[in-house]
């Protein structure tokens, strides 16, 4: 039952251009940026406002590793010091790598599911701006006499009381940071609801790319995580300016109430600042080895998973309090290394036999992984509660999760911009600037933070602005300074190469990578509303399955037994070591489906893992394309 | 080779110095050895595949597009599974030892941590007292000095009289922290070996701008020169050292 039919032409464009019929005014520049509501838009500003944000908190960086370079450093006051590693950490956490991320699932999930926009344009728009005044209002508390907040980016109570806090800074980061935790709760519900009900005809949920099951889990823990975090917030405002004492001991409060409220946010923070660059990476490194993301129905129960146990395990940052039931949060904490463990086989699996292309992107997820690993393995360490006992609140947790949000989710964060580059602007920033600013980077972030594991083993506690000569730790610490400036120069390759890039780079089509999912099926960067056509959807990627109709995803299990069956029943000869579940394949590379010569039979997109693929002996040609029925 | 592995893996670490310190430095081994293998096997599987299957320029090629191997995803699913909870039960029995309290220790002592310094209060009223000075100086070596015999169960009661503080001596390799609210207690039994020496300690939970200045000794005394040593300083008599 061989079906013949013409097979459309490869972005062949319709005589009406759809797009051209988006109503509303168009403009350009910041006008646009003032007025419009279309997710890219949207999700550009997002993503620029919070990567200067990241540049200003680097800055902070660098001038707290100056102080610590040397002993007993006089670079800046006591004061000034903890203002700056309390912005820092909150403007990290706050206002770059969460927003960073909701910029990309802005711009890039309504394109992934082949949606025109997001569910919600304009409460999109609202939450981008509660964003912006996130940023202002905290960034305004360095304006105020007292300086800003100083209490430390997670502010234990009773520390935040007015009586050891006073001053309008601190009142500046309770407003701050809430209003960058409603924006994230705003765009939150715009994506699940944008994830459920805007996916393109055939996106079934397990077809759209992992990037998006990413950002949709993230969502929910969103939702789940910063409601209690703004609870926690009004508390406090409430206690420091309307006479409660939720958290004030001296009248009965309780202080380790904070701590619950907190990190039963903060934990879940972690991962919504993870779990969509864990997303970026795997888009990154299917393209680049030129394969289909391997076990991605794992993949997505290991991020299902790690969502689902990251909500129970708040309290291993309360080891030492002694207020927490330890073996259940260490083993809940163990547990999540299984899932993670099982996203770094899924990642090298991609990588295996496939053909790795180690362009500027690839080389940042490689070392997204490198990094990450190193990352993981020192959270195993830090959830055995005796060994955070030695642990907690030395540099070693600096270093532990700066690995993990530093190492990994800005090394991905770096993959996914060079990578969705030309998506963004038409143009592909240039492979050698970018090699060059990984390199650096990857040195510069390794010889910062690899030392301050040992400076934590050695004893040097955290958020310390001075330190002894006699202690043992000024190597280390200068070590650490020397790689800071390495890493803070590495971002000025990236800088010049953006602004190269936009001048005088080329234009480079719709698709230069041979991207695999439905945002490279429109133009570069996409019109308003998205898609002239949408290609058929049969598996989590389409425009793979478009471009390269002979080399579909190969059927494996059950699948591959049914397709073996099918093909004896129709008497087609069936391909070399097709059978034999799983991976029995043989080389089906040279084998196509397809038919070279016959062009177009019945697609091959045949539901369940592609079921159309045929697969002729090596060799042989012309006679496969057995498409199930309904294909 | 056990000896000389669990020396470079344990970099800068400090010697622990009390009975409870074989169960973490135990624990440390474990977790070395399950991750050092661990992760070079998944740090060369990545620089491998990368390598190994690199595209080089002008002979761009087509993988097979395999996607599932059930057998081999139950297999790394259920083989980190199997070693978390190997590890699990290690852990939990070192946690059980190191948080054991004993119901009837040697010597009890209160320690309050505040803004900024510390309080030791021995059982007969003996009070040590240190608090940073007006503008400290972080190489002073005048602090307040904790006082503990070796080769005895000591219990330390643990308070705070304001804000959150912890109490961290690295050489104990443990440390716990003082918030308003919670009465906190932990033993150690330092080793005879530790008896004369002098070792710091220090406060690591951010409690306001003179966090890093809070400090102090902690001075071992073999067994029997304890008892003389604490009948000598009596009554409420209170030392006050600067920071």
């Amino acid at each position: 039952m061989t079906l013949v039919q013409e097979r459309p032409q490869r972005f062949e464009q319709p005589e009406r251009r759809l797009t051209e019929f988006v109503p509303g005014p168009k403009y350009k520049g910041l006008l646009a940026y003032l007025t419009s509501t279309d997710h890219k838009q949207i999700g550009m500003n997002y993503m620029v406002t919070s990567f200067i944000m990241f540049l200003i908190a680097g800055v902070m960086a660098v001038l707290m590793r100056v102080q610590l370079a040397v002993p007993n450093n006089n670079f800046v006051s006591l004061d000034t010091f903890a203002q700056l590693f309390t912005m820092h950490g909150t403007i990290m956490l706050f206002l770059f790598l969460g927003p960073f991320a909701f910029g990309t699932a802005n711009y890039l999930v309504p394109l992934h599911i082949g949606a025109p926009d997001m569910a919600f344009p304009r409460f999109n728009a609202f939450s981008y701006w509660l964003f912006l005044g996130g940023c202002i209002v905290l960034m305004s508390s360095f304006l105020t006499s007292s300086g800003a907040a100083d209490w430390g980016w997670f502010a234990y109570a009773p520390l935040t009381e007015t009586i050891h806090s006073p001053g309008p800074g601190f009142d500046l980061w309770i407003v701050g940071v809430a209003l960058a935790a409603f924006s994230s709760m705003f765009t939150g519900i715009n994506l699940i609801a944008t994830v459920f009900c805007l996916r393109a005809p055939g996106m079934t949920m397990f077809r759209m790319p992992v990037f998006v099951w990413n950002q949709l889990i993230t969502a929910f823990l969103v939702l789940l995580a910063f409601p209690v975090l703004t609870s926690a917030l009004v508390l406090l405002w409430c206690d420091r300016h309307m006479g409660t004492h939720f958290y004030d001991p001296t009248h009965g409060g309780q202080p380790i109430l904070w701590q619950n409220l907190f990190w039963f946010f903060g934990h879940p923070e972690v991962y919504i600042l993870a779990l969509p660059f864990f997303g970026m990476v795997t888009e990154v490194i299917a393209v680049f080895s030129r394969k289909p993301v391997f076990g991605y129905k794992g993949l997505v129960f290991a991020t299902l998973s790690i969502g689902a146990l990251s909500m129970g395990v708040w309290a291993h940052h309360m080891y030492t309090t002694g207020a927490v039931l330890l073996p259940f949060f260490a083993i809940m904490t163990l547990l999540i290394s299984v899932p993670t463990g099982v996203k770094f086989f899924n990642w090298i699996g991609t990588m295996f036999r496939g053909s790795v292309r180690l362009e500027t992107p690839m080389l940042f997820a490689i070392g997204f992984l490198v990094n990450f690993l190193v990352g993981g393995f020192t959270g195993v360490m830090l959830a055995e509660p005796p060994l955070d006992f030695q642990l907690h609140d030395t540099y070693f947790v600096v270093a532990h999760f700066h690995y993990v949000l530093f190492g990994g989710s800005v090394f991905a964060m770096f993959a996914g911009i060079y990578y969705w580059f030309p998506k963004f602007t038409g143009k592909k920033l240039d492979d050698i600037l970018g090699k060059v600013s990984f390199v650096l980077m990857f040195i510069g972030f390794n010889l910062t933070f690899f030392p301050q594991h040992d400076l934590g083993l050695r004893g040097m506690q955290r958020r310390i602005a001075v330190y002894p000569a006699n202690a043992g730790w000024s190597f280390l610490n200068m070590l650490s300074s020397i790689g800071a400036f390495i890493l803070a120069f590495s971002i000025i390759p990236f800088l010049i190469n953006v602004w190269v890039t936009l001048r005088n780079g080329k234009k480079v089509g719709p698709n230069p990578w041979d991207g695999m999912t439905l945002e490279w099926a429109t133009s570069s960067p996409p019109p308003e509303h998205n898609f002239e056509f949408l290609p058929p959807i049969r598996s989590e990627r389409p425009v793979w399955d478009l471009n390269h109709p002979e080399h579909p995803t190969l059927p494996h299990g059950r699948h591959a037994k049914e397709l073996q069956r099918a093909h004896a029943l129709a008497g087609v000869g069936v391909p070399d070591g097709f059978g034999g579940g799983g991976n029995g394949f043989g080389d089906g590379g040279g084998g196509n489906g397809f038919g070279n010569g016959g062009a177009s039979e019945g697609n091959g997109f045949g539901d369940g893992g592609a079921g159309g693929a045929g697969g002729a002996p090596p060799g042989g040609s012309g006679q496969g394309g057995a498409g199930r029925g309904g294909a | 080779m056990h000896e000389l592995f669990a020396t470079v893996i344990r970099w800068g670490s400090p010697n622990g110095i009390t009975k409870q310190d074989s169960n973490v430095y135990r624990l440390w081994d474990i977790t070395y050895y399950i991750a050092i293998p661990l992760g070079a096997i998944v740090i060369g599987l990545i620089i491998w595949c990368a390598v190994r299957y690199r595209e080089r320029p002008g002979y761009e090629r087509i993988p097979r597009q395999f996607q599932y191997h059930i057998p081999l995803e139950i297999l790394y699913t259920a083989v980190p599974l199997a070693l978390v909870i190997f590890l699990f039960v290690y852990v939990y029995q070192a946690e059980d030892r190191v948080d054991n309290v004993a119901p009837n220790p040697a010597l009890v002592v209160r320690v309050d941590a505040f803004q900024w310094g510390w309080r030791f209060t021995y059982p007969n009223g003996y009070e040590v007292l240190g608090s940073v000075a007006t503008e400290p100086n972080i190489n002073s070596t005048d602090l307040p000095v904790l006082t503990l015999p070796a080769g005895e169960t000591v219990q330390i009661n643990l308070f705070s009289d304001d804000v959150n503080h912890s109490f961290y001596v690295p050489a104990f390799l443990f440390k716990r922290d003082a918030i308003q609210g919670i009465n906190n207690s932990f033993d150690v039994n330092i080793l005879p070996s530790a008896a004369g020496r002098r070792y710091i300690g220090e406060c690591t939970q951010f409690c306001g701008v003179y966090h890093p200045f809070m400090r102090f000794w902690l001075q071992v005394m073999p067994k029997d020169k304890f008892g003389t040593w604490l009948a000598h300083h009596h009554g409420s008599q209170i030392v006050t050292a600067k920071g």
